[in-house]
């Protein structure tokens, strides 16, 4: 398998469209709208990359996720803000401890998951906001190892979250229970099937396979749920001192990549076999 | 059988390691300069191995090849406050050499063997990968070619890794020979008062 740039969103600037100083999070709408989590705003593209409308959140915004009715959920520093399609703020969980630091959002089972970052976990709330259960944190000892300072996991078609540990190169399986029920990865230092560096993958995103991207050097790769490595999605693109890529997919298998020093998002496609 | 590891012994020891590093390596002979005195210091914002933005290139040894004491007054020094204790730390392995039976890189970086490592807390036997380290440098041993540092430096590390001037060893000449030879011009003078800050001895 191998994958072909088509495009470049945003880029750095103080455009319509571009982006200020920080790319935190992108995520894609089941319509292909692309979602970007950058500076304190949220700003989103159509499936062409055309500016349809951004709107500011309270604080820098460090992730972002769309439910399937078009709600929008931004992670934040002590909370998250629940927006509807439109931009309007609809709800805001705040919370000193649990919602330290929100780097990543997803959803399972009509429950909303948040990776949070200072206290290594992924944190699962039912969907009025209340506190049901830790994730990654026993897994057996020490939980998620992750130097980068960013929890990112991804949800697949039957439930089961896939985590990044960066410092146990692996991608860990679990159940929204918190249970841990395997991994994908290995550390490789030259091989591209391995994770490399002291701590990758940094980033994960899950639809008929699992994406990834990793930094020092950054790129992006796609595996199968048996760990085989299927494709180096992308490399020499991305800027040398990228870290903490926020890496999406829709449903026609293209792959969004944030660029975090060039703050421009980088979209692939599988080419025609 | 040792105690679980928990944040609070790693922010423990972080402190503890922070504040014996830099008095070990010559801050508390610093102390007892004159006040107004100036002193030599590396600034890590414009050393070549410690400056961000600078990726995929040699480290620089002009610490090592033009200071004119034995093995150089510039050591490595680890803030262990900002290292992020990794299991495969790039700044101790080689880490593009080939991976042994442990899954590990086979080879060390530093070419005299001036790191070594322990786990913090307990150890689980069935998941080796599942653990922190404690990366201590022998000074003794270190001579600041600075290959560490390059490679503990954002992205790849946390740029918990500096090179320092350990002023127990410095002789303080009026004209560094690093500075004249350093491309970047980040061996600077700096008051006493200054520097114990800039070395986190408040």
């Amino acid at each position: 398998m191998q994958y072909r740039q088509v495009g470049v969103i945003g880029g750095k600037g103080a455009g319509p469209g571009q982006f200020g100083a920080s790319l935190r999070g992108i995520a894609v709408d089941a319509a292909g709208n692309i979602y970007a989590a950058n500076d304190s705003q949220i700003t989103v593209f159509d499936a062409t990359g055309r500016l349809r409308r951004r709107w500011s959140t309270s604080q820098p915004v460090h992730s972002v996720a769309v439910t399937g009715d078009g709600a929008v959920y931004t992670g934040q520093i002590r909370q998250i803000e629940i927006f509807d399609s439109a931009g309007k703020l609809v709800h805001t969980w705040r919370d000193e401890t649990l919602l330290w630091r929100v780097t990543a959002i997803g959803f399972v089972d009509g429950d909303v998951l948040a990776g949070e970052a200072t206290g290594r976990a992924i944190r699962r709330f039912d969907s009025g906001g209340k506190f049901r259960n830790n994730i990654g944190t026993d897994n057996p000892l020490n939980g998620l190892l992750i130097p980068n300072g960013v929890v990112d996991f991804g949800v697949d078609a039957h439930g089961i979250i896939h985590a990044a540990n960066p410092g146990k190169h692996r991608v860990e399986r679990y159940t929204p229970a918190g249970e841990l029920l395997g991994h994908i990865g290995h550390f490789h230092g030259t091989d591209p099937a391995g994770f490399g560096g002291c701590c990758n993958p940094t980033n994960v995103a899950v639809r008929d396979r699992i994406y990834v991207t990793e930094k020092a050097g950054p790129r992006a790769k796609v595996y199968n749920f048996s760990g085989d490595l299927e494709a180096v999605i992308a490399a020499d693109v991305f800027d040398a001192n990228c870290k903490n890529m926020s890496i999406a997919v829709d449903r026609r298998g293209r792959v969004y990549v944030a660029d975090t020093v060039k703050l421009a998002i980088f979209i692939f496609e599988p080419e025609a076999v | 059988m040792s105690e679980p590891f928990t944040r609070r012994d790693l922010l423990h020891k972080a402190a503890r390691g922070t504040v014996l590093a830099t008095l070990g390596g010559g801050a508390a002979f610093l102390v007892q300069k004159a006040h107004g005195q100036v002193v030599w210091q590396v600034d890590a914002a414009r050393c070549l191995n410690s400056r961000l933005g600078v990726v995929g290139v040699e480290a620089c040894r002009l610490c090592t090849t033009e200071c004119v004491v034995a093995l150089s007054a510039v050591r490595a020094v680890n803030e262990y406050s900002r290292c992020g204790r990794c299991n495969i730390c790039p700044a101790y392995f080689n880490i593009t050499s080939a991976v042994d039976e442990r899954g590990l890189p086979s080879e060390k970086l530093c070419p005299r063997d001036a790191i070594t490592r322990k786990p913090i807390g307990k150890a689980d036997p069935e998941d080796p990968a599942n653990n922190f380290y404690e990366y201590l440098i022998d000074e003794e041993k270190c001579d600041g070619c600075g290959k560490c540092v390059m490679q503990c430096k954002e992205p790849l590390g946390l740029g918990s890794i500096v090179l320092r001037i350990r002023y127990d060893r410095c002789v303080d000449c009026n004209r560094c020979a690093i500075s004249r030879a350093c491309p970047k011009d980040a061996l600077i003078q700096v008051p006493v008062e200054q520097a114990l800050r800039n070395d986190g001895v408040h």
